[in-house]
């Protein structure tokens, strides 16, 4: 009598030792191949013969595959009798039996949350220093500039004088133009409520030149030119082109860095008296429309209730806004990784991270500067 | 219970098994308004080792992304499998790319995947495979091509050339295709580093049974590596033969190509 255990890509024959492969041994049905293989009683001790002639294709996997197992069970190698195999399979098991020890089992990654956290705050650090270091790089560019004002890449300068203000202005006024509706329509309806429809004009003007109009201004330029020069500055060290610049003789914080601050510095507070303007022209078309306030009405009592120290507060802190801006999107740019993922992680994080500083900045300046109407 | 073998399916029968692989026939391509094939024909059967070569601006690459089907031809037939490409169902082409495998010329691995990750992505799409068998695959997969365990969890931008290709041609193998495409596979690689690929790719023809078309300029890779050797120039097909046969060509290129070595 016969003591046979067969599964659909094996059979074990105990009487004469032998395991016959059969079917598909193949990446497909891998996942079957190793639980026939587990069900079989394979036995440690004896020598085993291992039969081929019932293979329909065997590949590289399926062939490591019952190494593997053959191994975890403890069978020698070296005492197997490989019988019923063409020349080719022959081949290829002793090129697997050779290869696979060198990789064995690859541990894929686990991204859990401890991994995530713990990366997350070393990667705070890396950047908190190498944001420190490219300040200092920045200010030593600068410094060199002030000593050998011809340094200054003028071409560069006026090209992205235009890209960064020219450019935003119709989105800058357009944007700045609707906030101002919607806010004085707003305000108008709860001043009406006292019959006071005069005093939208305080409040309008307050509000535009010292809060809105700087901040909607910041941070459509940070989304705006800040992802833009982190997407350029990025893609061109992937292309090794800064590196190029370098090995010309050129800085390239001269070339590249510094033109972008200063363009954003003069640019942005520039953008934000334009703001300024189309926000409270917007205001003063809802008051004459909304509220029955005429615009002489508006323009000479906005006159007499807006400080110019407001508008000029207001206008202060764009070129803070800028700096902060302007330094992030160049960090960001000129330290990405060196392949196409980085570059967008780098965009991103620019946008984000200049984003939540412009406000952060903006709360401060609030809290430090209350006495100004 | 089944103890038998299995019937065939699925599997090339027989009579295939000495059919040709890969059939280009008269394969015209117009580019910018220039003739860049003008009747392009060959086949290679199953299980040889076959190198393209020809000058800068010959089509070689053209004519590997029409026979991946990534172009298309102006006129004429590429058949993988005796499936024509242009005449491919979408279900049909999907289940060739199952059995050919491309190396890109700079590895093309994917940036934000590490090279484990790389390898283990064809095999993920296609088959579903408990975790320890899926890395039992990949670990194999990457000895194979001679890549260690340390190289394994690093991404492709942190590997040298040489080991980008290695891991490149370790995902072109993940699906266990019969048909290997390289595209320059020793472009960019040191003299050791190309010749150490050459052998690697020749041993993994032999031994995986692979049919290999390899795209090339590197001369020495054409003595190390291929069993044959198609030259295109001007948009066709000026010698088909054994590297000795082609060398011996009277064709003015090929003179000037093979007198580059000494």
């Amino acid at each position: 009598m016969q003591d046979v255990t067969a599964t659909r890509h094996c059979r074990w024959d105990a009487d004469q030792g032998r395991l016959c492969l059969q079917g598909h041994w193949t990446l497909a049905h891998l996942a079957a191949i190793d639980a026939d293989l587990k069900a079989l009683p394979l036995p440690v001790e004896r020598p085993l013969t291992i039969d081929g002639s019932a293979l329909v294709r065997l590949d590289s996997v399926a062939a490591n595959r019952l190494l593997s197992h053959l191994q975890g069970l403890g069978v020698d190698p070296a005492g197997l009798a490989w019988i019923g195999f063409g020349a080719r399979e022959r081949e290829l098991i002793t090129l697997v039996a050779e290869r696979r020890g060198a990789c064995a089992a690859i541990p894929l990654p686990h991204h859990g949350l401890r991994r995530m956290l713990g990366w997350h705050v070393f990667e705070l650090g890396r950047n908190t220093v190498s944001m420190l270091a490219f300040v200092g790089r920045v200010a030593a560019a600068l410094g060199e500039l002030v000593r050998r004002p011809t340094r200054l890449r003028l071409r560069e300068l006026t090209v992205q004088l235009e890209m960064v203000g020219l450019r935003a202005i119709p989105l800058i006024i357009m944007m700045n133009w609707l906030i101002g509706v919607v806010f004085a329509y707003l305000l108008g309806i709860q001043v009406q409520k006292f019959g006071a429809n005069v005093f939208v004009v305080d409040g309008v003007g307050l509000a535009i030149t010292r809060e809105l109009a700087p901040l909607i201004t910041a941070v459509l330029v940070a989304g705006r030119s800040g992802a833009a020069f982190t997407a350029h500055l990025g893609a061109m060290r992937v292309n090794q082109e800064i590196d190029a610049i370098a090995v010309l003789g050129l800085s390239p914080w001269q070339v590249l860095v510094l033109p972008r601050l200063l363009a954003l510095l003069v640019v942005l507070p520039l953008l934000t008296a334009l703001g300024d303007v189309a926000g409270i022209l917007g205001a003063a078309l809802v008051a004459d429309w909304h509220l029955g306030v005429t615009p002489t009405t508006f323009f000479e009592r906005l006159q007499e209730r807006l400080p110019l120290a407001t508008a000029l507060f207001g206008l202060s802190k764009a070129p803070v806004f800028a700096l902060v801006i302007g330094l992030i999107a160049c960090h960001n740019g000129m330290t990405v990784a060196r392949d196409a993922r980085s570059v967008g992680l780098a965009t991103t994080a620019t946008v984000v991270h200049s984003i939540v500083m412009v406000i952060l900045i903006d709360a401060a300046f609030a809290v430090a500067y209350p006495e100004i109407k | 219970m089944n103890t038998g073998p299995q019937p065939r399916v699925g599997c090339p029968p027989d009579d295939q098994a000495t059919a040709a692989v890969v059939e280009v026939v008269e394969v015209r391509t117009r580019l910018a308004g220039r003739w860049i094939h003008d009747g392009v024909s060959f086949t290679i059967p199953r299980g040889q080792v076959v190198a393209l070569i020809g000058g800068s601006g010959t089509g070689k690459t053209v004519l590997l992304r029409q026979l991946v089907g990534l172009d298309r031809p102006t006129a004429g037939t590429v058949r993988l499998f005796g499936v024509d490409l242009a005449a491919a169902t979408p279900v049909q082409l999907n289940a060739l790319r199952q059995r050919f495998g491309l190396l890109f010329q700079d590895g093309a691995l994917f940036s934000n995947l590490t090279v484990a990750e790389n390898v283990a992505a064809p095999i993920i799409e296609r088959h579903r495979l408990p975790k320890p068998l899926l890395c039992e695959v990949v670990g194999l997969k990457l000895g194979l091509v001679g890549l260690s365990a340390e190289a394994a969890g690093k991404r492709p931008s942190e590997l040298s050339g040489g080991m980008r290709k290695r891991a490149g041609l370790a995902r072109a193998l993940a699906l266990e295709p019969e048909l290997l495409f390289l595209d320059e596979p020793t472009a960019g690689l040191d003299p050791i580093g190309a010749r150490e690929f050459d052998r690697m790719l020749r041993t993994l023809a032999d031994s995986l049974g692979l049919t290999v078309l390899v795209v090339t300029h590197d001369l020495d890779t054409l003595y190390e590596l291929p069993d044959r050797v198609i030259v295109l120039y001007e948009g066709r097909v000026i010698a088909d033969g054994s590297v000795q046969e082609v060398a011996r060509q009277p064709h003015e290129w090929l003179r000037s190509y093979f007198s580059t070595r000494k």
